[in-house]
């Protein structure tokens, strides 16, 4: 009798690899002591490790392990809908994902959220798919946000999106044009949400009647009506998710600030990825746990405190949790970047339009599409920021000058000249990739932050106290 | 021909300062999305911003970035410098991001008495259309109100059939290259392009018609390869100027600043409507969106054509709508059989003129020209 010898083979593609390499949290129990997070992390490839262990430190190790169970979830749930013949959609970050969880037949996945995680987790930070995408003529100076992921659906051999939706028109021309791109190039129907530069009611009017038309071609797509029992479940759990992302930010206002760094980056990828589902609840409540616990247990993670700083826009996540520790082992308290600073309403639940209402509102105010997308790039920007730092109070602002926004470059001093008007508070601009590590080495980029409080934030602060 | 070459060099040329003298308004405006038939209908002259290859931004570049496209970065620095001084207005159009931060930055530390913001849908679907219909109702009432004079139908009527008269005498000028002998180069075509927006249209026609005029009797010139060139917004005559050098004659492009100005009548039940629909569905960007077939159809209808050998597709170093479009333009081309050539560039550079030289000689080679 001939035996078959059967041959696993590797899986390929950002998404396929990462999706293997999560299965691993299956296996975990629920709470993993220092010791077995050790022997957990010696078998994982470097960068996995180097997450994981950041993630599942045990002073945010509930937070984290729900975080990650929320990936999972994610992950598998794309899949599984794959195989049952559901349609998979493929958005930008600036998109909220929630309309798309309340149709049955739909599923989303979010390009920067997919290659977010390829660099967190993967051997070679998914260099290799922004590579891919270099050799076929694409220019450098794309957003590695979106390339790295879209590289690796352009290979051919990645899991493959049923259609796009384009929600960066207006707010970001790399990624509504790389997202084009894709579509082309590999058949994918693309859907446009155009959001007209213009805030006042006549341009909401128009962005209402462009989302109300996106929604009858993702009923096009779905073979199904938006039902209203799935919307208001849908509403109804982000309206938690917001009451609970509003406490966080209450938490945030305390001086020394109980609320671990990292968790802008939980809090982003729920957002992006699961709002409007249980999961993101739990993560939410997670957090909300730890960062109470550091409150009442006066555990503050940046002991100290010298700085409380924010990115005006994006961080850095190529080293992903690893830099945010460093950050506070340097006594910096980060609030994070302005991807997870959200200014959302609670959603009327009362009828299908109200929710409707609700829904668009929340990608009026998406980030990026909020601030690039409105009638003045600077101004809106401005503003927000300005907002937040009182809110936080906040002393240190540094824009992390990722090549690629050309918009936000375009009228960062502008910025940095107005934030300093109004508030006092320094910004330091700084240039490197947020998601690739060759750019701008780490190192460089925490030796000017260290410069950057040392030298102008830290002397403020003394300044201050000697005026008081 | 010296007359208008000349003319062409001058930012602040005779007919600027005869209007500034004549107490003329003079607004500023840099996408091809605007519509200037309602400048002229307001008795406003509309110019448009250039650069001209200037490569000095380094006041621009405290503004703006590296990052940013050296065009738009360019067009700034003039603006700090004081070279559009004379402009009394400018007209933002969301055109890219590049050129949305140019005005901000414009705004913020020059600004001018009037400042109005075209915001041009980038889609051509009923709702967007209607959209641009009411931009330049908004316009045309912004330019009435900066003026104090009313803009009528019928004066908007006239404006549109100038320009249409003024479009027809070009056209003949540019697809003169499509037979042979080419009897004018394609930087000469581009100088003409850029004038346009920079002299009133009475005597931009005048100089139209002397050109047709000297074009009968110009001997042909000599033609290694005829070359169709498109990408990123560029008023670099000089750079197209010595590409030519090496024997390859553009005789078609799809710059903004070239073949793009031509546009196909629309109808639309009153002028604006007209005016919006031309503009919104002839508007041949990459910025455009579900329109990439149109695009692509438009460039391999133009190559065939003007019989061209081969494509050459440049972009601005950090001009993402162009970067990108031009690669899936290569894929598709070659599949049809037309040689393409992509070239990055810095605006305004000529230390990369070198550089340019030797890849289109290759090209040259290669396409056994």
């Amino acid at each position: 009798m001939m035996t078959t010898l059967a041959i696993k083979r590797k899986p390929e593609g950002l998404f396929n690899r990462v999706y293997s390499l999560f299965g691993v949290l299956k296996k975990l129990p629920d709470r993993l002591s220092e010791e077995e997070l050790e022997g957990v992390v010696k078998v994982l490839p470097p960068d996995t490790a180097n997450t994981f262990s950041s993630l599942l430190k045990p002073s945010i190790q509930e937070a984290g392990l729900a975080f990650l169970k929320l990936l999972l979830t994610w992950l598998e749930e794309a899949v599984q809908a794959k195989k049952d013949g559901k349609k998979v959609v493929l958005l930008p970050f600036n998109f909220p994902p929630e309309i798309v969880h309340a149709f049955d037949n739909l599923y989303p996945l979010t390009s920067e959220v997919l290659t977010t995680l390829g660099v967190a987790a993967l051997e070679g930070q998914g260099e290799r798919y922004w590579n891919y995408a270099m050799g076929l003529g694409l220019p450098d100076h794309l957003c590695s946000a979106n390339t790295i992921e879209l590289g690796s659906i352009l290979t051919g051999v990645d899991f493959k999106p049923d259609v796009i939706i384009s929600g960066a028109s207006g707010a970001c021309d790399v990624n509504a044009k790389i997202h084009e791109f894709v579509s082309l190039y590999m058949d994918v129907p693309q859907i446009i949400l155009e959001k007209p530069t213009d805030d006042t009611k006549r341009g909401r009017a128009y962005f209402l009647k462009n989302y109300l038309r996106m929604i009858k071609e993702l009923e096009a797509v779905a073979g199904e009506e938006l039902k209203e029992e799935n919307l208001y479940r849908v509403a109804a759990t982000a309206n938690r998710c917001t009451e609970l992302y509003y406490d966080l930010w209450e938490l945030k206002k305390h001086v020394p600030c109980p609320v671990p760094g990292v968790f802008s980056l939980l809090l982003a990828g729920t957002r992006f990825a699961m709002w409007g589902r249980e999961e993101a609840i739990d993560v939410l409540e997670s957090m909300i746990r730890v960062s109470r616990r550091n409150l009442e247990d006066e555990e503050y993670n940046a002991r100290g405190e010298v700085a409380r700083l924010i990115f005006t826009y994006l961080s850095y996540y190529f080293d992903f949790v690893r830099f945010y520790d460093w950050l506070e082992e340097k006594r910096i308290n980060t609030f994070g970047d302005f991807l997870q600073v959200a200014f959302l309403k609670p959603i009327d639940l009362t009828s299908m339009e109200t929710m409707l209402e609700g829904i668009v509102d929340s990608a009026w105010t998406a980030v990026m599409t909020r601030q690039m997308g409105s009638s003045s790039m600077s101004l809106k920007w401005i503003d927000d920021v300005v907002h937040v730092i009182k809110e936080w109070n906040i002393n240190a602002a540094v824009y992390c000058g990722h090549h690629s926004c050309k918009q936000t470059w375009s009228v960062f001093t502008i910025t940095r000249n107005e934030i300093m008007k109004r508030t006092g508070v320094p910004t330091l601009g700084l240039q490197g990739d947020s998601w690739i590590r060759n750019m701008t080495p780490i190192t460089v980029i925490q030796q000017e932050i260290e410069q950057f409080i040392n030298n102008v934030v830290a002397p403020q602060g003394r300044r201050r106290r000697v005026r008081a | 021909m010296n007359d208008w070459a000349r003319l062409v060099k001058d930012v602040e040329n005779e007919y600027v300062k005869q209007a500034r003298e004549s107490g003329q308004k003079i607004v500023g405006y840099a996408c091809l999305a605007t519509p200037r038939e309602i400048f002229d209908a307001a008795g406003v002259f509309p110019y448009r911003l250039k650069a001209l290859s200037n490569a000095n931004t380094e006041m621009a570049d405290a503004y703006m970035s590296r990052f940013n496209c050296g065009f738009c970065r360019s067009c700034l620095q003039l603006g700090l410098e004081g070279a559009y001084d004379f402009l009394d207005g400018l007209v933002e159009t969301n055109g890219c991001d590049h050129l949305r931060g140019m005005f901000e930055n414009w705004q913020y530390t020059r600004p001018r008495s009037f400042f109005h913001y075209l915001r041009v849908p980038h889609l051509t679907d009923p709702d967007s259309v209607q959209w641009f219909i009411e931009e330049l109702e908004l316009t045309r009432e912004a330019l009435a109100g900066f003026t104090g004079a009313e803009i009528s139908e019928d004066s908007l009527a006239e404006a549109i059939s100038r320009q249409e008269r003024i479009a027809g005498k070009l056209r003949e000028i540019y697809s003169s290259r499509w037979s042979d002998p080419v009897k004018i180069k394609g930087s000469e075509v581009m100088a003409l392009m850029v004038l346009e927006g920079s002299v009133p249209p009475e005597v931009f026609e005048k100089i139209v018609d002397d050109v047709l005029k000297a074009l009968s009797s110009r001997p042909g010139l000599p033609t290694r390869a005829r070359l169709f060139m498109g990408g990123s917004a560029t008023d670099e005559i000089a750079l197209i100027d010595e590409l030519e050098s090496l024997g390859g004659l553009v005789v078609a492009d799809s710059f903004c600043f070239g073949g793009r100005i031509f546009r196909e009548t629309v109808p639309g039940d009153n002028v604006i409507e007209r005016l919006a629909k031309t503009y919104l569905y002839n508007l041949r960007c990459p910025r455009m969106f579900e329109q990439y077939a149109r695009r692509k159809d438009f460039i391999v209808d133009m190559i065939k054509r003007s019989k061209a050998d081969g494509a050459v597709f440049f972009h601005n170093k950090f001009c993402d709508l162009h970067g990108i479009e031009n690669v899936k333009l290569r894929i598709d081309l070659e599949q049809e059989g037309i040689p393409v050539l992509l070239l990055e560039k810095e605006y305004g550079a000529q230390a990369d003129i070198g550089r340019l030289k030797t890849r289109l000689q290759a090209f040259l080679e290669r396409i056994k020209r």
